[in-house]
Formats: structure tokens, sequence, C-alpha cells
């Protein structure tokens, strides 16, 4: 397999020795791919946020390794901050990072501590800032007076400025109106592609999941409920709906026609594929 | 890191400093720096240090938690220990010398007896009050012992609801601190190494954000304090009113007795037997 980005056997314990202690991830194991999208999803609480932290070394497993092209993360934690580089991570509401007098600036300070020369950086923030949907006319603005999403798209340019080969994103869309959404997360697949990067998408929504993502992991209770590719996910939807989670609303749709013993195929996950199952199946009717 | 920090933080339970009233601790953790200062010779000081013992027992938290919170003032302990040592002058002959360095017995115990105090101060305040007090009823508490001020025309609610804001969103702050810092640091920022200058030109883009979404924070409690018609106290009720109960007595007698015990220790010991070179360094007053 063509994994980049590999856990194996990752605990994490909160506050450990405390009357605080909480177990976040127990045992887990997962390969994130190159050239592809994997979405994570899970309950509040199911260790998502956590399993990110470890990814770029923010926080290093109570037990487990870490595998970066094979190399474990930690061998020297004084060059952690190359790991940072590399596995970059768009955490919840970035927009919140964000601090410099314009947004050329912002989006330049991670390629800055790269030590990268001028014409370099000038460069990535350019690209960064078109990957990201900001136009040239607001980079020269203060990051303070954009709208939410711009707000956002920005912070998001920050870390693509740093051409991570694993790009990581903490519900990037969260918040945002559903033309924000859809061009955030579709620039996704276009950032997979061209960079070979392997994406991870942290995110609650079965549809984006379903839209967006090659490979899934379901997370539960701080472990690995399943993970598959989309495909094999959602064909067992019912699994995901034991532990709690939302269906795509598709899906209920399927269920319901199923109900009336109106068996479809196909992709049945996406509006796409349910269209198209419904014509088939109504012409195989008509027949 | 910054969440290790345990010096004034609350641990939730049910020990009986847990449900004591919080006036009553506020009261007895003063008299118990009272007894502190009091405090001037080794069986008094042994006394105290039974007492601090006691109280961390009784309230059920674990002993490693309690000497966490000293951790980030051994050194300033040492320190002050140290300078005590050395200046510290006194009648016959020095223990050491060394050049312009002498050290007396009497340097020894000042130093001795000073560190022993702030440990137990810090240890006895914080069983009683920190550690067992939730923030809210800490303010509460303090409000009503304040609050024959209001009389002379002290805002006392007004400091008391302040103070409780401030608390509460405390741990907001570090969680928010924490929240940027891993953000920055994923965009490779260093708040850990470098020079003093390069450290400090680190939290630029910690605290621009940190301040922002702060001020942010502020306008938007006022806003929805205001939403909900809040106007001070005037006329405002308490949904859980503060009473003593027959274990606040039972403790203020305990302390009393305790503290009587204490101030005897401290004038008595003179007339005890104790002969040999032992009750002079034993029993020398500081």
């Amino acid at each position: 397999m063509n994994s980049i980005l590999e856990l194996k056997d990752v605990s994490y314990v909160y506050s450990k020795g405390t009357p605080f202690e909480k177990v976040a991830l127990d045992k887990v194991n997962i390969a994130f791919e190159k050239g592809k999208i994997t979405g994570l999803i899970g309950h509040t609480g199911s260790g998502k946020s956590t399993l990110v932290g470890l990814l770029n070394g923010l926080n290093k497993p109570t037990e487990g390794t870490v595998f970066l092209d094979g190399v474990d993360i930690w061998e020297k934690p004084k060059e952690i901050s190359r790991v940072r580089y590399r596995v970059g991570l768009v955490m919840q509401y970035p927009e919140y990072q964000l601090f410099d007098e314009t947004v050329r600036e912002d989006i330049a300070f991670a390629p800055k501590n790269l030590g990268l020369d001028d014409v370099e950086i000038e460069a990535r923030v350019r690209d960064a800032a078109s990957f990201a949907g900001i136009g040239e006319e607001l980079l020269d603005k203060s990051p303070f007076d954009l709208s939410g999403g711009q707000k956002r798209r920005a912070a998001i340019a920050g870390i693509i400025a740093m051409r991570p080969d694993v790009l990581v994103l903490d519900e990037p869309a969260a918040g945002l109106d559903p033309r924000g959404r859809s061009e955030i997360l579709g620039s996704l697949r276009k950032y997979a592609d061209d960079s070979s990067a392997s994406v991870i998408l942290v995110s609650h929504s079965m549809e984006d999941m379903a839209h967006y993502c090659d490979n899934v992991v379901v997370m539960a209770d701080g472990r690995i409920h399943s993970s598959g590719t989309v495909d094999e996910i959602f064909s067992v939807a019912e699994k995901l709906s034991k532990i709690g989670l939302d269906v795509p609303s598709v899906s209920k749709i399927v269920s319901a026609l199923a109900a009336r013993g109106i068996d479809l195929k196909g992709k049945l996950y996406t509006v796409e594929g349910v269209k198209d199952a419904i014509l088939e199946y109504i012409k195989e009717v008509n027949k | 890191m910054i969440s290790d920090i345990t010096l004034g933080q609350f641990f939730p339970g049910y020990s009986p400093i847990h449900k004591l009233d919080p006036r009553t601790k506020i009261i007895l953790a003063t008299a118990f720096i009272v007894a502190v200062f009091m405090a001037n010779n080794p069986v008094s000081f042994l006394l105290l240090t039974l007492g601090a013992l006691v109280l961390v027992a009784v309230s059920r938290l674990s002993f490693k938690v309690v000497f966490k919170g000293i951790k980030p003032i051994i050194l300033i302990l040492l320190f002050t220990a140290l300078i005590n040592v050395f200046m510290t002058s006194g009648e016959g002959t020095p223990l050491f010398e060394l050049g312009i360095i002498k050290i007396y017995t009497e340097g020894i115990v000042r130093a001795v007896f000073m560190a022993v105090r702030v440990v137990i101060l810090i240890i006895g305040t914080s069983v009683l009050l920190t550690y067992t007090t939730s923030p809210i009823s800490l303010t509460d508490g303090i409000e009503s012992l304040l609050s024959p001020l209001k009389k002379i025309g002290v805002p006392v609610h007004t400091f008391a609801m302040m103070m409780s804001i401030a608390l509460r969103f405390i741990p907001t702050l570090v969680e928010e601190t924490e929240k940027i810092m891993n953000a920055q640091k994923s965009r490779g920022a260093d708040f850990t190494s470098g020079s003093l200058v390069n450290r400090a030109k680190a939290l630029i883009p910690l605290l621009i954000p940190l301040f922002v979404s702060s001020f942010k924070r502020a306008e938007e409690l006022a806003t929805a304090m205001e939403c909900r018609c809040y106007r001070g106290d005037k006329n405002r009720t308490k949904l859980v009113k503060l009473e003593y109960k027959g274990r606040d007595i039972l403790w203020f007698l305990i302390f009393a007795a305790a503290l009587a015990i204490l101030i005897l220790t401290t004038v008595l010991p003179y007339n005890l037997d104790i002969s040999g070179q032992i009750y002079e360094i034993v029993f020398y007053q500081i």
C-alpha cells in the first residue's frame, strides 16, 4: 500500500494520574494513503480531535508510534517542527489563529518560519491564496476586516503555503454557508491530486464524507469502529446509525424505498448515485 | 504544560471539607494563617504540620496533588532559605566560617522555620479553600462576608460578580491559549527556544488572537447578561442561600481548640525540663 502516515497501537490518555484521567484513544491503528482523501468521522468525544493532534506531533502518544514515511516522528523530539511542516494541520475554527497586519503577511507566517527566501515566500503566498480562493485584492487587507468565510479561507491558505505532504483539516466547513462549504471541500480534491498529498478530513457530515472522500474511518469511544472505502462503509449504513451517527439523507430515501419493496442498485449514498439508481430502476420496470 | 498548574484549581468531591459553608472555610483559613505566623518553636510547628496533614487527609485529596501545588515555588523557597542561612547573624561562635561567610545556628533555624511556614501556609489554605471550594461558592462566601460593607456604599456585589467572571474564564482562557498555541505551532512557530528577544517576538502570534477573542467574548457576555435583564444586586435573590449548619459550628470549635493549644505551646515550652544543648537549639525563639 502507498501509505505515508501510519499509526500503530496508538493510545492517548488525558491528565494521567489525576482524578480527571480519561482515555481518549485506545490502541488505534490506521494508515493514510498518498493522493487519497480520507474522511474521519465520529461522534463528539469519539477521539477525532485528539487523533488529529497526534498526527503532526502537537501531542505525544501515551503509547504507540506515529510513522511518517516509515520513520517514528518522535525519534528526535527536537526536530518535531519538521514533522509539523510536512503534516499541515488546519484546526477547528482556524480563523482564530490570524494575527498579522495583512492577509499576505499572515499567510507568509509559516513559509517564513520554514526559512524560505522572499521570492519563494511570495510565490507560495500567491499559490496558496489562489488555491484557497482568496482574491488578490484581499491580500493587503487586515485579516480582521474579512468576512467569516474569507477568514477561514485565509487561515487554510496559511497552512497550504507550507505545501504539506499530508493535509489534515478538522471540521474545515463548520459554520460556513453551503456555497463556502462546497468551495473549500471541493478544492481538497485538487490538492490531493496536484501534489499527490494525503488529505485527512474530519467531519460530522455524512454527506460531505460520501461526496468528497475516497476512504472513511469511523471512530467510536476512542477506537476505530470501522474503516474502508466510501463504498464499503456506506453499504452498511445501518451499522453507523447504531453508534449514533447520521446516515446520508439519501440513504434514508433508499431504505424507505426498500421497505416498499423497491431494491435499488449502485452507489446509494450520494444524490447523483441514487438519482441514477432510481432512473435505472424505472427503466427496468418499463421494459 | 499550562494545564499542569494546580495551584488554585478546584477538585470536586464530597469530603467533610468540601461540604463546609464557604464562609466557614474562609474564616478558618484566616485563622490558619494567623496560627502559621504565631508558631515560633518546634513544638508549635510540629502541631501545625500535623494539623495541615490532617486537613489533607480529611479532604480526601491525594497527597501527590497537594504537593504538586508547592512545586512551582520550591526554587523561590530554596533561595530565600539560603539567604536566611547566610544573612542571619547570631550570638556565640558561628557553626561554619569561610572568609566573610559565617553560618550561625540561628540562621539555619530561621531558614527551616521560614520554609516550613510557607509550605504549611500554602497547603493549609489551598486545601481549605481553592482545592475544595468551587470558585462560585468562594465568591458567594466572600460576598456574604463583606456584605456589611454595603452599608457604607461599597459595591460588594459588583466586585463579587467581577471576581466570579474572572475566575470562571480562567480555564476558558487557558484552553484558548493552548488552542492558539497549537495552531501557531502547526505553522512552525517556536515558543520554547531562541534568544529572549526572539521568544518575546514569538508571543505576538499568540497574544493578538488571544486579545481579539477575549474582547469579543467580553462583549458577548455583556450582551447576554443584558438580554437576561441583569442589573446588579438590587432585588436579586439567590438560588442557593448560604446557611451555617451543625458541622460548621463543630469545625469552628475544633479550630478554636487547636488554636488555643497552639498558642499555649508558643508560651509554655520554656518551663519544660529538657536539658543540654538540644534544648537551646530546639527551643530557640525566632
